[in-house]
């Protein structure tokens, strides 16, 4: 037996020499050894282009972030020509943490879109609309700003609108002309800013800056950190390409954290972040807020020390008139449950916050925190199952998670989120999530929200203030902003950058004389940013003057008398915040990086300009109008002197352009300086204001303003894909990201398969969606669209259109006739119906439903 | 020579594309990319998000079919292309399982991801995986990344993807559900032994080793057989 496995010395070479052979046949071991190119030698590895520089940038525009970013500058292969040729990241920046997106890239190649305006334009033709001829002549822009000067002199103040982002030039501006500003873009986002206003600070509080950022955030996330987040319809397909962002929700995965989310859209974000998800009825997310509201109250599962201390919730209301009492220096009156008796509530060190009424100088008063508890006693979560069809028990395990992981968890909402101006209960849902954010004391605590601190860019009147007061403002605004004192008082006394009526700029413009010249300051976004725009061009006819001071001849353009080019984002200089995670003070500036390359005009220019021009006093530093005495304008110098980072931006610029100071955010510290109130911020969670115009000041549940009737039963729900930005030519006249658009389904309209087969349509089939005349009474527009059915479409109930696409405009050669126009099926707003729906009338976008039929 | 490996996490991904177009800008082919003819793109399907890309296999077919040499596999794992070799036989679009390679009807040259052999050569990622804000895509020496796609496969109770199919490749796809389901082809697994890698060569030497010392081993052991055989034969005394 043992002989039997010896193996021979023949034997053995016999088998050594047939592995060999085999192995000498396969190459095997060797085989991917067998290099045809000697490292480095293979045309793919060398770099395809050879980079000459690298230039400091910031983001501005393509969303709320502003990354800082280098843009790297190099010899394109193709052309032999110096040229922008990509983006690189700057790991340094709390804000993109080295990261940076598609759009960023997209507008490297902008920069070279040969349908890019580079000189400025006046019609002759007076007849206007999309598929006239406007007659066109080339002007110098010197000689086209001339010409409109000379015709805005001729008009009345209030007969002038700046459709313009406040900015520190607009408002100089239109506060020296006395006349109205009122922007399409900022508006979008108005309900957020106004309720954080309301709520969280008085405005304009001592940080409250903004050079580019046109949102007018003092919040921001710590998504790093935080532990648990609520996301009512906060995951839009434009949030999957939000590097600045994207980034820090990957740290908090790897965190840890939990995101429950809640949207009828299932989107790439919900598949990678949410730990839960549920596919919520639309319009409803205000139900399940206040039922949280109700459970956390109930079971006494909020922060008692922070309620306490920093917000109202002790602070005594007249049960009759509804307003707050306060002492004569303007403090909120709490009731001692020591002294038995009201006293300023920072005085009060056992403050009440249930019971009463108390008597209090013989008026009835309650402590906020209950008649919080009073106004959302009927909203169980079992009520709010029934409206928004989220399970019950969910709700109520939802409310405990996110109370047991405060101060670690937080509600987040963006600009045009469910939280912003989406329904028309959505100003309460605002409300709402400001009021968790406060119980359970998220707000400026690390894992929460956070406050921005630390910085400040100044503004134009902060340099120079004004030698004589301004002008009175009009009495009556295009966009009927008068008819809305909440909102009104805060841009007429207190921040002049306040957003305006989104929803009824157009209503103003169609329905009124109010206005008879507009100037767009309109950088790439053209009439899509406006809803409903056919009205704006049903009225282009009757206005005397629309100037558009843009980046590319786009659809609005097609409506104006003058159209003055504007330079590219990264043909300016800029210095900017790190507003959107402000937990470290911070700044990052930007060099051109190259000359603007046509007869274009900068921003601050112009506004300079047409203020020397027409109200020369507020723009020289003596009032005398001489032009040698111009008021200064360089924000960057003064803002890193006064810092403390350079002695100017040039200094600082040449340091790298980038400043951070990582010192622990305090928690807790920067709402007493910026928050509601005085002596000592707070959060302020009841607004009596709401109810001096006939609203609850506190958040309750009122159903969407548009009701789905017949056929009329998709409710209207609007996106963005990642690699677009509003309707921006900078990305929809990129021949690249169209295609990947087109791959993406996003130039389709989208519903779910089991809809689709109800109605019997196919995929790729062409449909047509049209309005419901109840609520879309003027100049209704259907939408022609092919579809997509796609399970993405969690419900039956709604159809996603994508924002953005849709160009008319002929020059826009890649962009033009390109998917269609979601805002032609938004409604404008008669501002007597807004106002009984919102005290801040903003503009209600995805409070519309729509039947859809195939066109053949 | 170190070889390379991009390990693409799909939980991390969100489908921004800004993989791509850094792709398009490093590559400079925008016009190509009008076309439709990308290097890397990914497809928000339902169920997921199919990345279509280059696998860098470790037994490319399209190497292997290639009759003028324009597709190599370098030593760092990427599958080359040479345009200047490319005849446009589209030989590689119908060899390639994973239906990679796109052909571009005007410059009769196909289009196909290299890793980013130019970068990787001097340290830096492939542009890709620079980009990618979430660090759903990873990239770093085959053996490491090998090790921890499967490491976060059985921590994450995950799928791979390119572990086997078509022998493995240098690009591991980790995903909740089989990638199969949203969009990536079903490509068989070819023997592993036959699709051993570069980065298996450490094993290599151990087993030619283990080869040798056992022949020397039975060398010895014959040896000794063979002096015991011959005292036996000697005459006893």
């Amino acid at each position: 037996m043992e002989k039997k496995n010896k193996v021979s010395r023949r034997r053995f070479l016999q088998f050594a020499g047939a592995a060999g052979a085999a192995l000498a046949g396969s190459a095997f071991p060797f085989r991917n050894l067998k290099s045809a190119w000697a490292f480095g030698d293979h045309p793919q590895e060398q770099l395809p282009y050879r980079i000459t520089k690298k230039v400091p940038q910031v983001c501005a525009r393509a969303c709320e972030c502003d990354c800082a970013y280098t843009i790297v500058v190099g010899v394109d292969p193709a052309t032999g020509v110096e040229r922008a040729i990509t983006v690189e990241g700057r790991p340094e920046d709390p804000v993109s943490n080295g990261k940076f997106c598609i759009k960023a890239m997209g507008f490297v190649d902008s920069m070279y879109d040969p349908d890019r305006l580079m000189v400025s334009l006046k019609r002759t033709n007076k007849k206007k609309g999309i598929d006239v001829d406007p007659g066109w002549v080339i002007m110098k822009t010197d000689d086209a700003v001339n010409e409109i000067i000379g015709k805005l002199k001729t008009f009345r103040r209030e007969d002038i609108v700046f459709a313009s982002p406040g900015d520190p030039y607009t408002n100089r501006l239109c506060m020296s002309l006395g006349c109205t500003r009122s922007d399409q873009r900022t508006e979008c986002f108005g309900t957020h800013y106004y309720i954080n206003c309301l709520t969280t600070t008085n405005p304009p509080n001592m940080f409250y800056s903004s050079s580019y950022t046109p949102s007018h955030h003092v919040c921001g996330y710590d998504y790093d950190t935080s532990k648990y987040q609520v996301w009512f319809g906060f995951d839009s397909f434009s949030k999957c390409g939000k590097a600045g962002m994207l980034n820090h929700w990957a740290a908090g995965k790897r965190n840890g954290c939990k995101i429950v989310m809640l949207n009828p859209v299932r989107t790439p974000m919900t598949d990678a972040f949410a730990g839960e998800f549920y596919p919520i009825k639309p319009g409803t997310d205000l139900a399940v807020a206040l039922a949280m509201i109700n459970v956390i109250i109930k079971d006494k599962k909020y922060n008692k020390s922070f309620v306490d201390k920093y917000s109202d919730a002790a602070a005594l209301v007249d049960v009759k008139t509804k307003a707050a009492l306060k002492t004569a220096d303007g403090s909120f009156l709490a009731w001692s449950t020591k002294n038995k008796k009201a006293e300023a509530i920072d005085e009060c060190d056992s403050p009440a916050l249930e019971g009463g009424p108390f008597k209090v100088n013989g008026v009835n008063a309650k402590p906020v925190m209950q008649l919080l508890k009073e106004a959302t006693k009927s909203n169980t979560p079992e009520w709010a199952a029934k409206i928004s069809e989220v399970p019950a028990k969910d709700i109520r395990r939802i409310a405990l998670e996110f109370a047991a992981a405060a101060p670690y968890s937080m509600i987040p909402t963006y600009k045009r989120d469910a939280a912003g101006p989406n329904y028309a209960n959505s100003w309460r849902l605002r409300h709402a999530i400001n009021i968790l954010n406060s119980l359970v004391g998220s707000i400026d605590h690390d894992g929460g929200i956070l406050l921005l601190h630390g910085v400040k860019l100044p503004w134009l009147d902060d340099m120079n203030p004004p030698v004589v007061p301004y002008p009175p403002k009009p009495a009556k605004h295009a966009d009927f902003r008068e008819e809305f004192p909440v909102t009104n008082n805060i841009y007429r006394n207190k921040d002049f950058s306040a957003p305006g009526h989104y929803g009824m700029i157009g209503w103003g413009l169609y329905k009124t004389t109010r206005a008879k010249a507009v100037f767009f300051r309109n950088p790439h976004r053209g009439l899509h940013a406006m809803i409903q725009p056919q009205m704006m061009e049903a009225a282009a006819d009757k206005l005397d003057l629309i100037i558009d001071w843009n980046l590319y001849l786009d659809d609005l353009g097609y409506f104006c008398d003058y159209v003055i080019p504007a330079p590219h984002q990264f043909e300016e200089a800029k210095l900017d915040i790190r507003l959107y995670y402000p937990k470290y003070p911070a700044y990052a500036g930007g060099t051109p990086v190259q000359k603007a390359p046509g007869d274009q005009i900068g921003w601050g220019g112009f506004a300079m300009k047409i203020g020397m021009a027409l109200a020369p006093k507020y723009w020289t530093t003596d009032g005398s109008g001489n032009p040698d005495k111009k008021i200064p304008t360089n924000i960057g110098d003064v803002a890193v002197k006064q810092a403390g980072v350079a002695e100017n931006a040039a200094e600082f610029m040449k340091n790298g352009g980038l400043w951070v100071d990582k010192k622990p955010y305090e928690n807790y510290k920067h709402l007493a300086q910026i928050g509601y109130g005085k002596p000592n911020g707070r959060v302020r969670m009841y607004v009596d204001e709401f109810a001096e115009v006939g609203h609850s000041p506190l958040p309750i549940w009122a159903p969407r303003w548009h009701e789905s009737t017949g056929k009329f039963k998709f409710s209207l729900l609007i996106t963005r894909a990642p690699w677009i930005m509003h309707a921006d030519p900078n990305f929809v006249n990129n021949p690249v990201m169209k295609e990947i658009n087109t791959r993406s389904h996003m130039d389709t309209v989208w519903i779910n398969p089991k809809a689709a087969a109800k109605l019997g349509v196919k995929e790729g089939e062409e449909v047509l969606l049209e309005n419901d005349p109840k609520y879309m009474k003027d100049l209704p527009r259907p939408v022609k669209a092919k579809i997509h059915l796609t399970t993405r479409i969690a419900r039956e109930d709604c159809v996603l259109l994508f924002h953005g696409i849709g160009h008319r405009a002929k020059n826009l050669k890649v962009g033009a006739n390109y998917g269609y126009r979601d805002g032609d099926l938004i409604p404008q707003k008669n501002p007597a119906m807004s106002k009984k729906h919102d005290p801040t009338g903003m503009g209600w976008v995805e409070d519309v439903y729509v039947s859809i039929k195939k066109t053949s | 020579m170190k070889e390379y490996a991009i390990l693409l996490d799909t939980t991390y991904c969100t489908g921004c594309n800004s993989c791509a177009y850094r792709c398009i800008q490093e590559f400079r082919y925008h016009d190509q990319a009008a076309k439709g003819l990308f290097r890397t793109f990914v497809q928000i399907n339902d169920d997921g998000l199919y990345h279509k890309r280059c696998m860098h296999c470790i037994e490319p077919d399209c190497v292997a079919n290639c009759p003028v040499k324009a597709l190599t596999k370098s030593e760092s794992g990427q599958v080359l292309y040479d345009a200047k070799k490319c005849i446009g036989c589209q030989t590689c679009v119908r060899s390639c399982k994973f239906g990679i390679p796109l052909f571009d009807e005007i410059t009769k040259k196909i289009v196909k991801c290299s890793m980013c052999a130019h970068r990787t050569g001097q340290g830096k990622l492939p542009a890709c995986v620079e980009v990618c804000s979430t660090g759903a895509l990873q990239f770093g020496e085959y053996q490491e990344i090998r090790a921890k796609a499967k490491d976060m496969a059985v921590k994450n109770n995950l799928k791979i993807y390119g572990m086997v199919q078509n022998g493995g490749t240098h690009l591991f796809v980790l995903a909740k559900v089989d990638p199969a389901t949203f969009g990536y082809p079903k490509v068989p697994a070819k023997d592993i032994k036959k699709g051993v890698s570069m980065g298996d060569l450490p094993a290599m030497p151990m087993a030619i080793a283990a080869v040798a010392i056992g022949g020397l081993k039975k060398l010895s052991e014959r040896r000794a057989l063979v002096e015991a055989e011959e005292k036996d034969k000697e005459p006893k005394k």
